[in-house]
């Protein structure tokens, strides 16, 4: 990478108030522009053993916020958003998303977030043929990922996004190729026929009480949604819990292992990282697979202090 | 020629002074016994004064000459010899060779077999196959296929498939909750959904 030189050799005057107040704003205008602003535009999406290339269609009129999300290359996996909420999608592309309220929306908070990240303004860049302003996000420890953003200086939309790893590999890339702010029609962000209206599983009523919770979890993330699914494979119930810090996001699932002798696993795919660890219960083993855009240190660090208890932590 | 020039020149030769007119005169003198011994004399002279062991009757110039001559006519069975001795030759340099290569190849094996076998040691927990070492595993991750290298049985009880029928799963539950069950507005979690589903 070259990015990390740059950030050494900026660094001295980047720690200038007068720079973080600017990428504080900058911040702050991304986190109002993303559900204000009307545009298309085409991106690509690299990461380790994948790269796609979509079209985005967003329509915001008054509160109501559409948007279209459409695969380029490969198969034709597309999607309809309408506040928030999946219209219509293609097969398999939400198969997995329940309807529910998560108990905390995720949004970007800029208060919360400087705690966990610091934001510096690296300086001027283009991305898309327009202006942008490059921004380094950085974490205060190492349980999470730095990133690059690229705001449009226009929109303050983020043009651009690199996730970087400790050492400043480069894990993932989303960039706009092509972007046009406003003159969205209504006929842009409707579905196409393969777009097929989405039967969201209903949340169940009862409070699913889950028995359990975490150890230890990097400072900042927070319980954000926890559910209860068959799984895919058995008739076992398995618990689902999902972390967040504001940015990154974990998901930790246990499944009773009923007697199967199974050995531990890891896996990445790009910044998404998987641990299962067997941990050993009173009611027999479980199979805890923490999967989340953290490294992987941390991911087995949650995966061993998962616990099974009564005195759930946050909820 | 007079004796003394002859002996001069001999010196000369001795003391590696001598020029090529000397050289030639002592050289052409080669068949005079009597010059032989005068430079057998100066031989020793020479290796006492610098303290060297010699043995002063060791001619080696007469004993080859002798040898030479009362070597028999072979000269025909000469050249098969000289065959199998360069087939000797060759076969020394590429038993060599081979020894060499082997050696390096034994090297090598050691040198990354450490590593294997103490990862082994450290972590034998890893038996199902690393996503990130390459795209044939991660058609593992697509339901209905199996990776040609991550599929070993079908058993229901081998861990390679218990987190098979699983992780996929898991992965699309987690991607796709992040881009459309919290609410975010951003394309990248949709993105990172729609790469998961990818061949």
């Amino acid at each position: 990478m070259r990015v990390i030189p740059l950030f050494v050799v900026l660094g001295g005057w980047l720690s200038m108030p007068a720079f973080a107040a600017e990428a504080d704003l900058l911040m702050q205008r991304l986190a109002d522009a993303e559900k204000k602003q009307s545009y298309q535009g085409t991106f690509v999406y690299e990461r380790n053993g994948s790269f796609s290339s979509h079209a985005v269609w967003q329509l915001v009129d008054g509160q109501q916020s559409r948007e279209r999300l459409l695969q380029l290359d490969g198969p034709a996996a597309e999607v309809v958003i309408l506040n928030g909420k999946i219209q219509c999608a293609t097969e398999d592309m939400a198969s997995q998303v329940r309807e529910a309220t998560p108990w905390r929306q995720h949004q970007l908070e800029l208060e919360a977030l400087s705690k966990w990240y610091s934001f510096q303004v690296i300086g001027e860049s283009r991305v898309a043929g327009r202006p942008t302003v490059a921004l380094a996000v950085r974490p205060r420890d190492q349980h999470r990922y730095g990133f690059e953003l690229h705001l449009d200086r226009e929109t303050s939309l983020p043009l651009k996004s690199l996730l970087l790893d400790e050492s400043g590999q480069l894990l993932e890339r989303f960039q706009f190729t092509h972007f046009t702010p406003g003159s969205v029609e209504p006929a842009d962000v409707e579905g196409g026929a393969d777009c097929e209206p989405v039967s969201l599983a209903v949340e169940q009523k009862e409070l699913t009480s889950t028995k359990w919770r975490s150890d230890w979890l990097p400072d900042g993330f927070q319980l954000i949604d926890s559910d209860v699914r068959p799984s895919p494979a058995s008739k076992e119930p398995v618990t689902w819990l999902s972390y967040s810090d504001g940015i990154a996001r974990v998901s930790v699932f246990i499944e009773p292992l009923d007697g199967a002798v199974v050995e531990d696993a890891r896996s990445q795919m790009g910044p998404t990282v998987a641990v299962s660890k067997r941990i050993s219960t009173a009611g027999g083993d479980v199979m805890v697979t923490v999967i989340g855009e953290i490294p992987l240190g941390t991911a087995e660090r949650i995966a061993l202090s998962m616990r099974a208890g009564a005195d759930q932590a946050s909820q | 020629m007079s004796r003394e020039a002859l002996h001069e020149s001999l010196s000369a030769v001795m003391d590696n002074e001598a020029d090529e007119l000397e050289l030639r005169r002592v050289l052409s003198a080669e068949s005079d016994s009597e010059m032989r011994s005068t430079w057998s004399r100066y031989q020793i002279a020479r290796a006492a004064m610098h303290k060297e062991l010699i043995e002063p009757r060791l001619d080696i110039a007469s004993a080859v000459s002798a040898a030479l001559a009362e070597e028999p006519e072979i000269t025909a069975v000469k050249p098969q010899r000289f065959a199998w001795r360069n087939v000797g030759r060759l076969a020394v340099a590429a038993s060599v060779t081979v020894a060499v290569l082997a050696g390096v190849r034994l090297y090598n094996q050691s040198e990354v077999a450490g590593p294997q076998i103490a990862q082994q040691a450290a972590q034998p927990s890893i038996a199902v196959p690393q996503v990130s070492q390459g795209p044939a595993v991660l058609a593992g991750y697509s339901e209905g296929t199996v990776a040609p290298g991550a599929q070993v049985t079908g058993a229901e009880g081998s861990p390679e498939s218990w987190h098979e029928k699983r992780l996929p799963a898991y992965v699309r539950q987690h991607a796709q909750q992040a881009a459309f069950g919290s609410g975010s507005e951003s394309a990248l979690p949709y993105a990172r959904a729609a790469s998961m589903e990818d061949r």
